[in-house]
């Protein structure tokens, strides 16, 4: 559901324009309001790490100590005995395999919708973006019947359910990266001779790379993050990441073993959005943008 | 309602930039009057508006409103109102209650608003048009609805942000005439920014020139034209004849020979160029002798452009010979330094059959003459 | 590269009638891989849940109609029901003000705004399930915060598996107010600032450009977040089977214990919860996109 996020887009302002524009000069008591409004919200996102952070170096925590009473890296060690490397392994190739699936589709659908002639635009649209609204187990309860019916292998079945599951963010991110595209380059660029694929490879795809990295990083996060299709159309023979966390966390005394793999869940994203940010960033700074009514720069250089 | 505005060495750097982007700018504003920022791109001319609006902090400098300095005021508390170069009506407000939206945060019942914003639909002709949404409104009523939103703030000082010139020509000056008959109603104290000449000289009574953030000239409009301070207001202002010459006794003498300063003028002895607008040069049969109050030099018509009903004719001097007789020598040396193809400009109706290699004899109107520094 | 382009590649827009055809295929082509995967699941997975629901694709034995797998479990649906829905509206309409509270406070700038910007950021690639893993470190009668505040576990309240919810509530909350937080500030980055400042001009106070330009601009994108956070949290299954209590069991966790029970009538049953599901879902929708329809934005 993290579609509509700006990714690699900056939303805050321009830290060298705020302090000389008028309407960001501090006042005193907006002032306070505001520091201590964000210094609460921060603490609300960071805090709940915090203790996953705290435990995966901890090999003994008792009650009611503050800081771990013994530190260690038996929860890693656990861990890797409990298969967390194939695991880790497993739910990496899943995520790119419905990257790499969902992303070109979901470009393609929405290239179509915001140029072609797609016929029944807005009902193509809904059943696009339909997965969105039904929950996942209700597709897996409906489907297995029919692809265990039909033979299909089980790693397949859940790589189409969550190929499903991530067309409706790579679509709308493609939509909104197509609608900021304008084709009179790629016109543009034909009427100087270049092929369509050459169009393609030096003009189209650069211009909306972006918004494919954007898509691609949503589709990844859903194969990465998946829970309930995996255990319940793989059936346990695929075991990911999140399954051998499901099953720690369901267990008791096995903190620090969850907080180590709670830990190696969060950094590939993590990784992964910095990346982003970076390339969208190194991107801004250089993209062509479309066709604006203003021509002069107006108030900051 | 109206106040008079006066800026005082207003200086903005932006950080990380090498030069001030506005470099110690003055001038002042009287109540009701019109004032129009004229410059190129990149001229400073919006960071001057967006400092007076408050929207931009200043890094030295004062802008004084009614004699007061507004330097701690907020925006929202200048009493300031600004039209942008696009609309920015609020998309999720009627029409009405976007030109109530002042007197809405200001307070007022809603009841009240509307029929106060009401009023400045009507002085914007767009009576009726209230209920509407935004979006149903076409580029000139978009930008008629900015407007009575902006003055039913009653801004003490109205900004205006190259408001016209994302429209095409024709709505361009309905606008201008609306703008004029609202001046005539309710007086507002006005700053315009823009890059077009012609509209600062439609619609303004004064005009503050600006090149990299520097004031060259704030005058009235026709003083701009006919009397600018230098060379850069002259070509800024789309005047082409430059003659070089020198001031000696009181005239100009150059390839065109000796002009005397206009009654009641004087120009700073020595080397000086010479800039008159090529509109009020006349071009009259070869021969022909100069009428009272105008240079007469023989020319031969070098080039010809046509320019829709008008001609443009590139003028080559021919009869200096006689003019360097009478100039002193040291006159004949700032000459020969000077560009030697000196040449006049003249418009022409297209109708008149000057053909290049004609003989013709230019007059130049002495009150139309002023000389600027190198 | 060619010497000189011909005209014929400068006459793209002008496209001749019978290329319009072609253009409609192309289209076609185009869509088609996405829209048969989604609708696959979509309307398969929908029409599958109702038809087993229904006891016509039994796992052994005769296709019957019947609404059985509805009555058997007609209690539990319901409770599980309300908790779904209780469990789904305030999580929602927590993320709601607290997000929005997060995206004034990022597009506000500076060091404060960057900040949050990036925490919220950082927050919302993390599984719902490890965020319930951790969730359940931090507030348990033995996690991190009764630990700082010296409280005894039996003196801490049950905020895991407790009868309120809290720690679903709160791990749906957590992770939902960034997306809100990131959604609504990046529509008001794009489109805010010149209205914010227009508005200043125009003698507005910070509070009433919060009011009158900056919430009503923000509406739509959160009345959008809200909706597919009610529908995500309606439909979770493992932060509640994580964080909650055996039993009432939400309609996710019921659907999910029928479907890997091992008697045979329990499949449909899972189907009939699943059917339910979707119902609500859809009619959560249809009135988030109600209220979308009724905000002046709307287009």
């Amino acid at each position: 559901m993290a579609m509509m996020i700006p990714y690699g887009q900056r939303v805050t302002p321009d830290p060298r324009t705020t302090r000389s524009r008028g309407l960001m000069r501090p006042r005193p008591v907006g002032r306070i309001v505001r520091i201590a409004v964000a210094a609460l919200l921060a603490l609300w996102f960071a805090l709940p790490v915090v203790p996953l952070l705290i435990w995966s170096v901890a090999n003994r925590w008792s009650f009611p100590a503050t800081l771990p009473t013994e530190w260690g890296l038996d929860g890693l060690s656990q861990a890797l005995a409990q298969g967390a490397v194939p695991a880790f392994g497993r739910s990496i190739l899943l995520g790119l395999a419905v990257a790499a699936i969902a992303t070109p589709l979901g470009a393609l659908a929405a290239r179509a919708l915001t140029f072609g002639r797609v016929p029944a635009p807005r009902l193509v649209s809904a059943i696009l973006l339909a997965p969105l609204a039904l929950p996942a187990f209700v597709a897996v309860m409906g489907l297995t019947i029919v692809l265990l019916r039909a033979r299909v292998p089980a790693t397949l079945a859940v790589l189409l359910l969550l190929v499903a599951a991530a067309l409706p963010y790579t679509v709308y991110t493609m939509r909104v990266a197509y609608a900021a595209h304008d084709i009179a380059f790629e016109e543009e660029a034909r009427t100087l001779g270049a092929s369509r694929a050459h169009v393609l490879a030096r003009v189209h795809l650069p211009l909306v790379a972006p918004g494919l990295a954007r898509a691609a990083f949503l589709a990844f996060l859903v194969g990465w993050s998946d829970y309930v299709v995996t255990v319940l159309v793989g059936g346990g023979s695929l075991v990911t990441l999140p399954l051998l966390v499901g099953s720690f966390a369901a267990g008791v005394g096995n903190d620090a073993v969850v907080a180590v793999l709670s830990v190696s869940a969060i950094v590939p994203p993590l990784l992964l959005l910095l990346a982003l940010g970076r390339f969208g960033r190194r991107y801004a700074g250089g993209r062509l943008t479309g066709p604006t009514p203003s021509r002069s720069p107006k108030g900051s250089p | 309602m109206s106040a008079s505005l006066a800026l005082d060495a207003l200086t903005k750097t932006f950080d990380g930039a090498d030069h001030a982007a506005v470099d110690a700018v003055s001038f002042s504003v009287a109540p009701g009057e019109c004032l129009a920022i004229l410059g190129p791109s990149g001229s400073g001319k919006s960071t001057v508006l967006r400092s007076i609006a408050g929207l931009d902090v200043p890094s030295s400098g004062r802008i004084l409103v009614d004699g007061a300095d507004v330097a701690g005021l907020a925006p929202e508390r200048r009493g300031m109102a600004m039209v942008f170069q696009r609309p920015l009506l609020f998309p999720h407000l009627s029409v009405l209650d976007n030109v109530a939206f002042a007197a809405t945060v200001a307070g007022q019942p809603r009841r009240e608003a509307r029929a106060d914003a009401t009023q400045f639909l009507e002085l914007v002709q767009l009576a009726g048009f209230g209920s509407r949404p935004v979006t149903a409104l076409s580029g000139g009523q978009e930008q008629r609805v900015a407007l009575a939103r902006a003055l039913a703030a009653r801004p003490r000082v109205l900004l205006l942000d190259e408001p016209f010139s994302a429209l095409d020509p024709e709505l361009r000056s309905d606008m201008h005439a609306l703008l004029a008959a609202i001046r005539a109603q309710v007086a507002p104290t006005v700053v315009m920014v823009t890059h077009d000449r012609d509209e600062a000289a439609i619609v303004a009574d004064r005009v503050a020139l600006l090149k990299r953030g520097r004031l060259l000239q704030h005058d009235a409009v026709e003083r701009l034209y006919t009397r600018p301070v230098s060379l850069d207001v002259s070509r800024l202002m789309g005047g082409r004849i430059e003659l070089a010459g020198v001031v000696r006794d009181g005239a100009h003498v150059s390839a065109i020979g000796r002009v005397a300063a206009p009654e009641g003028e004087t120009w700073a002895e020595g080397s000086g160029v010479l800039v008159v607008r090529q509109e009020a040069i006349q071009v009259a049969a070869a021969g022909a002798s100069a009428p009272e109050g105008f240079v007469a030099v023989d020319v031969v018509v070098a080039d010809r452009r046509a320019r829709g009903p008008r001609a443009e004719l590139a003028l080559a001097i021919s009869g200096a010979g006689s003019v360097v007789e009478a100039a002193t020598d040291q006159a004949t040396d700032a000459l020969a330094d000077a560009s030697p193809a000196a040449e006049l400009v003249a418009e022409v109706p297209a109708s008149r059959p000057l053909a290049i290699g004609e003989r013709a004899t230019a007059l130049i109107p002495r009150s139309a003459c002023t000389v600027v520094a190198g | 590269m060619l010497p000189t382009p011909g005209p014929g590649a400068a006459i793209a827009r002008a496209r001749p009638r019978a290329s319009v055809a072609r253009d409609r295929w192309v289209a076609l082509a185009s869509v088609a891989p996405a829209l048969l995967i989604a609708g696959l699941v979509v309307v398969g997975g929908i029409g599958m849940s109702a038809a087993q629901s229904v006891g016509l694709v039994p796992l052994v034995g005769e296709a019957a109609f019947t609404l059985d797998a509805y009555v058997a479990n007609g209690d539990e649906l319901l409770t599980g029901l309300a908790l779904s829905l209780g469990i789904a509206t305030a999580s929602t309409a927590l993320s709601c003000v607290i997000g929005l509270a997060a995206a004034i406070i990022i597009t506000q700038g500076r060091v404060t705004g960057r900040v949050v910007a990036a925490l919220s950021a950082l927050t919302i690639p993390i599984p719902h399930l490890v965020g319930a893993a951790s969730v359940g470190l931090l507030i348990a009668d033995s996690g991190l915060i009764p630990r700082v505040l010296g409280i005894a576990p039996t003196a801490w309240p049950d905020l895991v598996g407790g009868p309120w919810w809290v720690a679903v509530v709160l791990e749906y909350t957590w992770k939902e107010s960034a997306f809100v937080a990131l959604v609504v500030a990046g529509v008001l980055a794009t489109r805010v600032a010149r209205y914010d400042e227009t508005a200043a001009l125009l003698g507005a106070s910070r509070a009433r450009r919060l009011r009158h330009v900056v919430i009503p601009l923000a509406t739509p994108a959160v009345i959008v977040s809200a909706i597919i956070i009610f529908v995500y949290t309606l439909g979770s299954y493992e932060v509640a089977w994580l964080l909650g209590r055996p039993y009432p069991e939400p309609l996710p966790v019921l659907a999910f214990r029928l479907f890997t029970s091992i008697t045979l009538t329990s499949r449909p049953e899972a189907a009939a919860v699943a059917v339910a599901t979707t119902l609500v879902s859809l009619l959560a929708v249809a009135i988030g996109m109600a209220l979308l329809r009724r905000t002046p934005l709307w287009k």
